[in-house]
Formats: C-alpha cells, sequence, structure tokens
C-alpha cells in the first residue's frame, strides 16, 4: 500500500480515556500494513482529567504536525474536547464522536452545568458535515466492556472504512497493546464498536 | 476481581531489545534514544524522571536486567550526573536524562567534568520544553555548551535520536568530553518507525589512575583549561560531517532541531522543496563552520530556523561578517520569527513567506467561537493529596501563606484547594515558606512530595530546624513519584508491604525536628488533628502524610481502583433543617466557612435517627429569636466577621444589648455542655458586635421594604417595644415611640446596672431604631397624659401595648417593724444612683438575676456587707452571674427564707438554724408584676388575663381591640430580655398581617414559636476542648460602672467557634464543590452528583459533608 498525501487523524479526550493509546493503536496497525505513520502526543499530567490530543500521520513526511488545512480525521472520545478541536477542522473533516460528557471539574466548581451534547455537535457540524456520534458508554456497558470506550471508538471508526486499512491490524495493534487480563475486553468493545455503526 | 487462567506471565522480548537487523519499531523519541544507547553498548544507565524526558528511563527500568546493564533512578540530577560520571571513570559507556530544569541542578558536576575529561561515552540526555507544556519556564540549554566547553547534539525526529545518540558516545570517547543530546517535547514525545541496527554488550575498560587529570586542584585544572580548545576542535570535525545540506538554491534555509523536521515537511507539502537549499546542523554545537561557510557563500539569502534563542543565528551572523561573506541573514533578529515558544508549522510558514517569499501568507487570525470552557488537569478523585490540602485549609483558612513544589500536588495551588501561594521549583515549597515565616512573624506552610523531600527537601528542612523556623513542613508520601509516570520514590522496597528504609519521619528527627508527625490523609480527623498539633506548636514542626497513590497502588498490585462508590442523597444535600419556619437566611456560606463546617462535621458525628431528614441544631431550635447560631459561629470560625455580623443583626433587633444580657437558652442545649462545655455563643456574637462597633459601627443593615402610609404607635421603649419598632420599620410602616421616660430603653437602661450592660451598648442599639426614622416620644405614660382612644382617633393604625411589668411585686409575707431597716425594691433600687446602700449592711431578698444586679451594684456603692436571701436549695440566677457577685464579695444564702423584720435586721430561718441577720437595708427581688393602672377606666377596654396582664393572642398578640396589641412583660409577666424582643418582632408581624394581610406580612415571617421545629438532632463530638469564656475585669480594678465581662480577641473567638459541632444541616451548603474539588463531583439540573464511574469509593467527602448527605451506594449487582 503507498500513499502519495498524508492523512491526519486527531484523537482528542479527556485524560484517562485512553486517547493516547487509541492513538497508538492507529499507528502501529499502520505500521503494520506497511505506511509510513508518526504520531504526536502530549503527555505529562494527561491522565490527570485533563484535556489531551494526539495526532496520527500517515504518509510520507518526517513530523506529527497536522498539515496546513487541519485533520482529516478526527476521533473525540468526548464531546466538548472535539469541539475543542474546531479549529483543526476543515470542510473535508470525518469526525466520529462519543456522545457521553465527561464534566470539566473547572465548571463543576464554578457550580456551571455541562452544555447541551446536541448543541455541540451542531458546533461541530458548523465546521464539517460528516459528524457520527455514538453512545460510547451505553455500547461499552451492553458489552460488558466497561472502561474500553476507546476500543469502542476504534471499532466503530473502523467501521466508516475512513482509513487506508482495514479493521484487521487494528485489532491486531489492540490486542497486542491490552494486558493479557483485558484483553478479552477490549476486543468484545472493539466488535460492539463496530456493530454499533456498521451498516 | 477474579483471576482469569490467562494472566500468566507471557514471555516475550522486548520491543526495544529485538535483536533482528532490519527490524523497525514505532518508538518515542524518548525510547529511540533507548535503543540507539544500547546499539552503542551503554553499560550503566540512570537518570532523574521529569516530563518530558521520562521515558528514557522508564525504559532502561524496564529492560535493565534483560540487557544486562546497571540502571538506577537517581535522587536527584546532580548525583544522577555524577553516578554516570563516576561509571564512566570506571570504563563503562554511561547515559543519564533528565529535563531541562534537571540540568541546572546538575551544573555543577557539569561545569568540571568536560576539564577532567570522560573515560567510557558519557551522554546527558536533557530534554527541553518550548512553550512551557509541562514546564515553568523554556529554556535553551544548547548555551550551556558553549560556556561549559562541551558538544551538543539536537536531534529533529525519533530515528534521528537512535542515531545521534551513538554518535554521541562515539563522540564522547574520541573528544573526551561528555556530550549533550538536547531533545525537546517534540521530539521526546513523537512516535515514529525506528529502523534499529545490531545490539552491541556492555564492555568496560576499567579505571585509569591519573590524579593529575582526575583530581583539578588549580594548577592542574589551569593546564586542563588549555586542552578544552583541542577536545572541541575534534568535536567540531564531527559536526562537520554531520552537517546536511540538500540542494544549490540561492535562497537556503539553515535549521536546527524539531524545526529541521517541520520545515522539509512544509517545503514538500507546498512543493517548494526544489527552489530552496535546506541545510541541517544536527550538531548545534560547536557548529560546522566549513560547512557554514560554504553554505553562505553560496546563498543570497539564508532563513534561520531554529527554536528559542538564536544560538545558530548569532553565530552564522559572526561567522559571516568574520569571513566578509555578503548574505542576507534572515532569522529572529530581523522580526521573521519568534525567539519564544515552539515552532509549530503556522510559526515557520509564517517565517518562509516573510523572509524568503516562499509559500502562501498565512491565513488572517480567523474570527474562531469562543473556546468551549477550559480543562486543566486536577488532582484525581481519590487522591490523598486532596485531603491533605483540604485538611490543612480546614485549619490554617486564607490568614497563612502556601508554599507548594513540583509533582501532582502542584494541582492543589488551583481553585478550589488554593493551596499554593507560590511554586518555583524542586524543594522550594520549604525554603520558600521558611524565608517568608522569617519576616511575617507567622507561620507558613510547605509541601513537597516524597521524592521532592529526598531529591531537593532535606537541606531547606535542615535549614529551617536549625534557624528555629516557624513553619510547617508537610510531606505528601504517596509512597511513588507518581506525575512523571510512577517511578519509585527512594528508599521504597517492593510491593506488597513497602516499607520505606529512608524513612521520612526518621530523617526530619535526625536533622534535630522536634515536632514530627506522620498520619493518614484519608483519615480526615486525624489529618486535622495534625494539622491542628502542628498550627499550635512552635519552630519548625514536620507533618508526613503517608497514603499510597490509589493509581499508582492500583496499577501495580491488580487490585480495583474502586471499592464502591458514593452517592448524595438529595433530600439531604443543601437542605435547612429549618425549612418551613420561613426563616430562609438567604446567604451563601463563603468557602472559608464552607471550610470550617467541614472540620466540624469531620471531627463529630451526627447521631443516627431512623429517619433521613434534614437535622436542626438544638441551640437554634431554643433560641428565642430563631437566629442560626451555627451559621454565624461556622462564620466567625472561618475569620468571615461581616457575614457573622450580617446573619446576627438580619434576626436580632437589639444586639448590642442581647450580646450581653441574653440568658443564653442556647448554651443550656448545646451538645458540648455536658461533655467539655457549652460553646460560648454569646461572647462569640459580643465579639462579632463589638468589632463593629470598633471599626466604626455595622456595614451591614437589613433590607426595608418601601415606606407606605400606614402608622403604628407602640408605647413602652423597652426591650419589647424598641424590637417591633425595629420590626415594622423593616416593614415600612411609621413608627411612633412612647414611653414615660425621657429616653428610650426601657428596663435595658434604667434596670440592668451598667458593669453589666453599659449605656453605650443599649445607645447603640436605640440609635440603629431611631436612624430608620422611628419617632420617639418622651415623657408620655399610658394611664396618665396618654390614651390608646387618643392614639386611634388620631392617624394611627394600629396600637401596641409594651409597657412591660413595672411594678415590683410585693414581700407581703414578712412583716415590718418600726425598727426595722429600710426597704426598697429592686426596681428602684437599679434606677437611683445606688446611695442607699453606702455605709450600710444590705440584705438583698431573692437570688434571681436581678438580685445579683441589685448586690453588685451595692457592692460598687460602698455597702459594708451584701447578703443575698433566696429560698430555695439552688441559687436560681444565672451561674456566671452567681460566680461573678460572689467574687465581689456578696454572700450567698441558698434555703434561707426571711420570716420578719426585727430592729436593726431580720430574723430569718435557714436550713438548719434560726438567725437574727443584721441589716441596714433591704431590697426586694422577687420579681416584678403588671400595674394594672395603667389603662385610664375611661379608656378603650382591654380583656385581661391574669393578675392585671393584657390577654392577648399568643400567636399574633392581637387583643380583645382589633387595633391593639400587646407584647412583652404586659402579656405574661416576668420573662427574660430575649423573649420580650422575640414577642415585639411577633407582635410587629401580627400587626402587618391585620393592616396588610397574610402575603404581604409572611415575607417576614416572625420568631418561630417553641416547638415550631422538627425536634432537633445532636451531633456528638469526636474531641474534647475545654469551653473558654471571655476575659473578665479583676475584681480588685472594677469601677461602678466599668463592665465586668470583656470580649474575646479574634483569634479567642475564632477558636472557641471552632468547638461548634454543627448539629444542624444547611441549605445554602455546597462545601463539596467549594473547598473539595473531586472530579467525580458535577452540577445537573441544580442538583449535586457524584459520577459513579469516577468515584473511587474513598469516602472523604463523605467524612466532612456538613449536611451528611454522602452515602454509600448500594452494590449494584449485574
Amino acid at each position: 500500500m503507498s500513499m502519495s498525501a498524508p492523512l491526519s487523524l486527531l484523537v482528542v479526550g479527556v485524560g484517562g480515556q485512553g486517547a493516547i493509546t487509541a492513538a497508538r493503536v492507529l499507528g502501529e496497525a499502520a505500521m503494520s500494513a506497511g505506511l509510513p505513520v508518526r504520531l504526536g502526543q502530549l503527555h505529562g499530567m494527561s491522565q490527570r482529567g485533563g484535556s489531551v490530543e494526539s495526532t496520527v500521520v500517515i504518509g510520507p513526511g518526517q513530523t506529527a504536525f497536522l498539515p496546513t488545512r487541519g485533520a482529516d480525521v478526527v476521533l473525540g472520545l468526548e464531546p466538548l474536547e472535539v469541539l475543542r478541536a474546531r479549529p483543526s477542522l476543515h470542510p473535508g473533516s470525518r469526525v466520529l464522536v462519543c456522545r457521553d460528557p465527561v464534566v470539566p471539574t473547572s465548571m463543576s466548581v464554578q457550580g456551571e452545568e455541562y452544555p447541551h451534547v446536541a448543541g455541540i455537535l451542531a458546533d461541530v457540524q458548523d465546521a464539517t458535515d460528516e459528524v457520527i456520534a455514538v453512545e460510547g458508554g451505553a455500547i461499552a456497558a451492553a458489552a460488558d466492556a466497561a472502561g474500553a470506550l476507546n476500543a469502542v471508538l476504534l471499532g466503530a471508526l473502523l467501521a466508516q472504512g475512513w482509513l487506508p486499512f482495514g479493521p484487521d491490524p487494528v485489532k491486531a495493534a489492540l490486542d497486542l497493546s491490552s494486558s493479557p487480563a483485558r484483553r478479552d475486553r477490549n476486543r468484545r468493545a472493539f466488535d460492539a464498536g463496530w456493530r454499533a455503526v456498521a451498516p | 476481581m477474579v483471576a482469569g487462567p490467562s494472566d500468566a506471565e507471557e514471555v516475550v522480548v522486548d520491543p526495544l531489545l529485538v535483536a533482528a537487523p532490519g527490524h523497525a519499531a514505532l518508538l518515542l523519541g524518548n525510547e529511540a534514544i533507548v535503543r540507539g544507547a544500547l546499539e552503542a553498548g551503554v553499560g550503566f544507565a540512570t537518570g532523574y524522571p521529569g516530563t518530558p524526558s521520562s521515558e528514557v528511563t522508564d525504559s532502561f527500568a524496564r529492560i535493565a536486567d534483560a540487557a544486562g546493564i546497571e540502571f538506577e533512578y537517581a535522587v536527584n540530577e546532580k548525583v544522577c550526573l555524577e553516578l554516570a560520571f563516576g561509571a564512566s571513570l570506571a570504563g563503562a559507556r554511561s547515559i543519564c536524562a533528565m529535563k531541562h530544569l534537571g540540568l541546572m541542578v546538575a551544573g555543577d558536576p557539569l561545569s568540571t567534568i568536560p576539564y577532567v575529561g570522560v573515560r567510557a561515552g558519557l551522554v546527558i540526555v536533557s530534554a527541553g520544553d518550548p512553550s512551557c507544556l509541562t514546564s515553568p519556564n523554556e529554556q535553551d540549554q544548547r548555551h550551556l555548551g558553549r560556556m561549559l566547553h562541551f558538544p551538543v547534539l539536537d536531534p529533529s525526529t525519533p530515528a534521528e535520536a537512535r542515531e545521534l545518540t551513538k554518535v554521541a558516545f562515539e563522540l564522547s570517547e574520541a573528544s573526551g568530553l561528555p556530550v549533550l543530546l538536547r531533545t525537546t517535547t517534540r521530539v521526546a514525545h513523537s512516535r515514529a518507525v525506528v529502523p534499529f541496527g545490531p545490539l552491541r554488550a556492555p564492555t568496560g575498560i576499567g579505571f585509569e589512575r591519573d590524579p593529575s587529570r582526575l583530581v583539578p586542584v588549580p594548577h592542574h585544572a589551569r593546564r586542563l583549561r588549555q586542552e578544552l580548545k583541542g577536545k572541541m576542535e575534534v568535536a567540531r570535525r564531527r559536526a562537520e560531517e554531520l552537517f546536511v545540506r540538500q540542494g544549490d538554491e540561492r535562497t537556503a534555509v539553515l535549521a536546527a532541531g524539531v524545526p529541521a523536521a517541520t520545515v522539509a515537511d512544509l517545503l514538500a507539502e507546498h512543493g517548494l522543496s526544489d527552489r530552496v537549499t535546506l541545510a541541517r546542523v544536527p550538531c548545534v554545537h560547536p557548529l560546522p563552520e566549513v560547512g557554514l561557510t560554504d553554505l553562505l557563500r553560496s546563498s543570497e539569502r539564508l532563513l534561520v530556523v531554529e527554536e528559542l534563542s538564536p544560538f545558530v543565528e548569532d553565530a552564522v551572523r559572526l561567522l559571516a561578517a568574520r569571513e566578509g561573506i555578503a548574505v542576507e541573514i534572515l532569522g529572529k533578529s530581523t522580526g521573521h520569527l519568534p525567539e519564544e515558544f515552539e515552532y509549530l508549522p503556522a510559526v515557520i510558514a509564517g517565517g518562509l513567506h516573510a523572509g524568503l517569499g516562499l509559500g502562501p501568507a498565512p491565513a488572517g487570525e480567523e474570527e474562531q467561537p469562543a473556546p468551549p470552557p477550559p480543562r486543566p488537569p486536577v488532582l484525581c478523585a481519590g487522591c490523598p493529596h486532596r485531603s491533605t490540602f483540604f485538611a490543612a485549609k480546614a485549619v490554617f483558612g486564607e490568614d497563612h501563606l502556601y508554599f507548594n513544589d513540583i509533582g501532582c500536588y502542584t494541582l492543589g495551588f488551583s481553585a478550589p484547594l488554593s493551596a499554593g501561594d507560590a511554586v518555583l521549583c524542586m524543594g522550594a515549597g520549604f525554603s520558600m515558606a521558611a524565608g517568608a515565616a522569617r519576616v511575617t512573624g507567622q507561620r507558613t506552610l510547605g509541601f513537597l512530595g516524597d521524592s521532592t523531600f529526598f531529591h531537593a527537601g532535606m537541606p531547606p528542612l535542615l535549614d529551617a530546624i536549625k534557624e528555629g523556623t516557624d513553619m510547617i513542613a508537610v510531606v505528601l508520601d504517596n509512597e511513588v513519584t507518581a506525575m512523571t509516570g510512577f517511578q519509585d520514590s527512594p528508599g521504597l522496597e517492593g510491593a506488597p508491604e513497602r516499607p520505606r528504609t529512608a524513612s521520612i519521619a526518621g530523617v526530619a528527627r535526625a536533622l534535630g525536628a522536634g515536632h514530627v508527625e506522620t498520619f493518614d490523609p484519608m483519615d480526615l480527623p486525624a489529618a486535622i488533628g495534625a494539622f491542628e498539633r502542628a498550627r499550635d506548636a512552635t519552630g519548625t514542626s514536620v507533618l508526613v502524610a503517608q497514603s499510597p497513590c490509589p493509581v499508582h497502588h492500583a496499577r501495580s498490585t491488580g487490585a480495583p481502583l474502586t471499592e464502591g462508590c458514593f452517592q448524595v442523597d438529595a433530600s439531604l444535600c443543601s437542605a435547612c433543617g429549618r425549612d418551613g419556619c420561613g426563616l430562609d437566611c438567604g446567604m451563601s456560606p463563603t468557602p472559608a466557612t464552607e471550610r470550617a463546617m467541614g472540620r466540624s462535621r469531620a471531627l463529630s458525628v451526627l447521631q443516627p435517627t431512623a429517619s433521613a431528614s434534614p437535622t436542626t441544631a438544638p441551640c437554634g431550635a431554643a433560641c428565642p429569636l430563631g437566629v442560626c447560631i451555627q451559621g454565624y459561629i461556622g462564620h466567625v470560625a472561618a475569620g468571615e466577621s461581616a457575614a457573622a455580623l450580617q446573619m446576627v443583626m438580619d434576626r436580632v433587633p437589639l444586639p448590642d444589648s442581647v450580646c450581653r444580657v441574653c440568658h443564653r437558652p442556647c448554651e443550656a442545649v448545646c451538645v458540648r455542655e455536658p461533655r467539655d462545655g457549652a460553646v460560648a455563643v454569646n461572647g462569640i456574637k459580643r465579639f462579632v458586635m463589638d468589632l463593629a462597633a470598633e471599626q466604626g459601627g455595622p456595614t451591614w443593615s437589613p433590607p426595608r421594604e418601601p415606606e407606605h402610609d400606614r402608622r403604628v404607635a407602640i408605647i413602652g421603649a423597652g426591650p419589647a417595644g424598641l424590637s417591633a419598632a425595629h420590626e415594622l420599620a423593616l416593614r415600612g410602616y411609621g413608627v411612633a415611640l412612647y414611653d414615660a421616660a425621657d429616653r428610650p430603653g426601657g428596663l435595658l437602661r434604667h434596670g440592668i446596672p451598667g458593669f453589666r450592660l453599659p449605656v453605650g451598648a443599649v445607645d447603640r442599639d436605640v440609635q440603629r431604631i431611631l436612624d430608620l426614622g422611628v419617632r420617639f416620644e418622651p415623657g408620655r405614660r399610658l394611664g396618665g397624659d396618654l390614651r390608646l382612644a387618643d392614639l386611634l382617633a388620631a392617624d394611627f393604625d394600629a396600637v401596641l401595648v409594651a409597657v412591660g411589668a413595672g411594678r415590683a411585686a410585693p414581700l407581703t409575707s414578712v412583716g415590718p417593724h418600726p425598727e426595722g431597716p429600710e426597704r426598697t425594691d429592686a426596681l428602684a433600687f437599679l434606677a437611683g444612683d445606688g446611695a442607699a446602700a453606702t455605709g450600710r449592711r444590705v440584705v438583698v431578698i431573692g437570688g434571681g438575676n436581678a438580685g445579683m444586679d441589685v448586690a453588685r451594684r451595692a457592692v460598687r456603692s460602698g455597702a459594708t456587707a451584701v447578703t443575698v436571701l433566696e429560698k430555695q436549695a439552688l441559687v436560681p440566677a444565672d451561674f456566671h452571674e452567681v460566680e461573678a457577685a460572689s467574687v465581689e464579695g456578696v454572700v450567698m444564702r441558698a434555703g434561707t427564707t426571711p420570716i420578719e423584720e426585727i430592729a436593726g435586721g431580720l430574723f430569718v430561718r435557714g436550713p438548719e438554724t434560726h438567725e437574727d441577720l443584721p441589716a441596714d437595708l433591704i431590697v426586694v427581688a422577687v420579681g416584678q408584676a403588671v400595674d394594672p393602672s395603667f389603662l385610664a377606666a375611661d379608656d378603650v377596654a382591654i380583656e385581661r388575663g391574669e393578675r392585671g396582664a393584657l390577654a392577648a393572642d399568643p400567636t399574633t398578640c392581637a387583643t380583645s381591640h382589633p387595633a391593639v396589641f400587646a407584647a412583652g412583660d404586659v402579656v405574661a409577666g416576668g420573662r427574660t430580655v430575649t423573649e420580650a424582643m422575640a414577642a415585639g418582632m411577633r407582635a410587629a408581624w401580627g400587626i402587618d398581617r391585620s393592616l396588610r394581610g397574610a402575603a404581604s406580612a409572611d415575607r417576614r415571617p416572625p420568631p418561630p414559636r417553641p416547638g415550631a421545629w422538627p425536634a432537633p438532632r445532636a451531633a456528638v463530638p469526636r474531641d474534647a476542648v475545654a469551653r473558654r469564656d471571655p476575659p473578665e475585669l479583676a475584681p480588685d480594678r472594677r469601677g461602678p460602672s466599668d463592665e465586668v465581662v470583656g470580649v474575646f480577641t479574634a483569634e479567642q473567638a475564632r477558636a472557641e467557634a471552632a468547638r461548634c459541632t454543627l448539629c444542624g444541616s444547611c441549605g445554602s451548603c455546597r462545601a463539596c464543590l467549594d473547598t473539595f474539588g473531586c472530579p467525580a463531583f458535577f452540577m445537573r439540573d441544580g442538583v449535586i452528583q457524584i459520577d459513579p464511574k469516577l468515584c473511587t469509593g474513598c469516602g472523604v467527602c463523605a467524612a466532612f459533608c456538613p449536611n451528611d448527605a454522602i452515602k454509600p451506594a448500594p452494590e449494584v449487582t449485574a
């Protein structure tokens, strides 16, 4: 498989949701599919509930920065974080987002309430037309895979056919990234995500 | 948790140790460095974690055993570099890793290593952080190479990081210099495909003794200095080999570090790669001067692209000048690129376009919608640091300074914990606190973590201890270096027991600390107790808050992070126990007050009840005025005197008087009364009022309705009449206040001696009421020149009779004697100047509060002897009054009944004997009665009750005449000042209801009638802290009208207020959100909730929830 122009992905979420792991799984999958790939990620205190973003750039090049036009695909584990990434969207961006909100502690402390998810998604849709929202938490729970939200979203993402590789390398990479105790759970989550949006 | 059969260890080769040639892996830049070191045959690795360098050491930690190399986490970067240097001298290729700040910690050894030189290759990895993504500053470590004479390599991609690591080892050995491999976040934390070379086993070349080189005494050092030039020349030659130049255009870009890769991608993206020469300098010091000279000669314009300072740019400018080359050099100094922050592609694109005319013009600042609310990192749910900070703030409040340090706990600076007034660097949490304490004269708090303590906290602690500095040094020991990714904490042995071989408390004691305590911060009462003892100690206190990081504990043991979870009972949360009484205080407690409330709840336990309903405090339920006593006491405990004042003044019409003379039913029912003494409620109220008076009068006045044209006449300006006048004025009524005396006050002014209630206090209360527009009519006596009929015929809509019980009750049982003592009554005696007692033997009949007032007035007037006779076995006056009189020399004779007067005295019957008691003056103080003559026969008729009192409805104070109301002692004889005030307020409400209707009147309900509230529920204090009373004037210094009882100092008031156990629920509480900030809490539809996905079940919130509203959630069964 070869590519002329890079395909750029942006994975966003909240520290602890597994956004960086999801990006890494996509990167490993791309590599095993024979594609050049680079990942950019901001670590630091991300696991302490802060905003997290990771880029995956597939194709020729040296850095993991998004190209000037922005991200071609956005995988959002949390609605508000997708809205935060709006400056990186272009009219051709495709967005897959989990509808379940995680209320920023800074809002709770102020006594503020989380904005309506439908409103957030409408704002995202102002920037790009292709926005698919899934009930990630419910899908994970139904698959007895609570805590594997990132795997659910990966399954749903691969079901869209937006990437230059299919589900198999992703499943393999997901297996490799999982501890033995979590492997079955993550597989169930991936499959449930796939089934939830597959046509 | 069920152990699965597949949990067994799988034997796999670590990805970094795959030997196969031709293999490639998706590696972080940090991991690529480790692979490069392994391929270079590294034998010793060490480091101190610091983002973004940490994965270098973490990877070594993981593979060291399998790779057969020595590894350790050093306690700090100075030690780290010295270890690596020692290993290098001993012949092993060595590497050490740290972040940019750490390199400055290692500055001392770094300065001299180039002089003495390395033996086996020594590579220092130091990760920089342009844009301060995870650091307090950005700094350019490249300058150190120039300043201290060593080479600096600057990789731009993970793959290059691997290659340059190998180069670094070779270069180090070739030049004899340490080599700095300087990375930045975008290399360290980018993941890319890295091709592997062959692994090389560590080899040792042994130590070579050579003191003339390795002991840099001055005459050695001077020789070694001269060798540096030659060493650097070796490095320059290698730099020439590393120099990369692509293209031969007249327009050129010279780039270093990550921007070199970014420029390449940008040129490719915009199809410009063949229109510009791109040169890269992987070795930024020393620079490849030959290659660069050639580049300069062949270029017309050269844009230098590097992050942070113009390090390469300045050198190239110097080179062009030296070689006399006419080339236009663009970069930071020409304004085409910035000096600060990392170079994202848009920044470089701007420079390419502006400087070289390449690529599209950068898009203008697009109008972006407002960004969503920020989501900064927070301490995790269940984090012990949160609990420690909460306890510290609950004890030290806003008055003390909090110095914080570098670690997860830095996050404690932000709201709502707000426990970080300053943060600087590793260890400074202690040293800054010590420095500040030296000049503020106040105990300060310094916080740092276990790793930081061993890294840089011990020297400042010793410094504080040796100076006796007044501070509290808190070590937040979560048994791991959590922030940088759970590296080992020094001196901690492996799971599961994890005993500390390096005891933090032991170190503190060894350094000479006198007060050292270790506590579990998840046990909130224990944590609060430890901070309170540290507050009350002197010198340097050391507190070790020891509780393992729950996230690390879960990951390292496989135990679940969550052990059940808690939920908020909405029927208890933010629910006032007094709802229904209508006395909504309408006040949101401040976070400081909520902390005080939380502390009180943590230190006491509510008695369990069958039904979960909001609770009422016994004190407030017993208060005739319905004051939320725990509310204003909570404010005082938090140092929020202004808020306390507001709560008092909203419910108490005569606060300056009542805080001195109240009979204090609240204190009688306080849960602390039987244990360690009731909270000194009235003393605290007095503190609030005196503080306001001292500051020029209260700044708060209760809200007032607009005036309307209804008018009320009040007859009697005592406590009931004044309170009614105050309340009616607030309700918008015109009020005329009539009294027989020439000044308002009644009993307060004429019946209570000044040493107990100074005239000034009464004047303050009276003036506040007159200032509301109440008109005072002096010298008007009902039954004299004043008739109800006349007032009603004038334009008053209602009349309130509050003339009190102005007649002394007679003592008919004691027969007179012609030569007996002079006899008077308490009212007359107290209204006079006391001269009747001067030089005489005085006997007071009646041991109530009035009797005590008489006796004490007699003492002050120069009576030669004062005796109080009380027929009951116990003197019924307030304990404090009896005690004060006794201290002043009054003789109490309980159980003694006067029988009859005799010549020069009284014949009395005591508990055991009869006797003649000599006396010159008898003052009868057996109570007061209503004077039935106050209504003239021709005035309007009002139905009477017992003993001439007026009959009035106990709820509305209405009498048999529709426009006449009655309140106070004229209705029910002989009650207290506070009860009279309550009656006056109730009468005002009754009048308002009759004149404007319930809808208007009920907006301000009257004080509750006894029993109106649900039965109070008491809390049980866990601690015992003796009651503190306000100071009193020494008996020998009590002048005739000097007030005896003094006032608490602010500190005393706060300490006494802190004893309140907070028995009642608060309707405005939001303490969990306002003071704790756990991410599991959120607000939806105005209701506080806990997210079961985030709650770890630690239960700390439940321990302090003032309303006891947080309960374990029922187990969810699948």
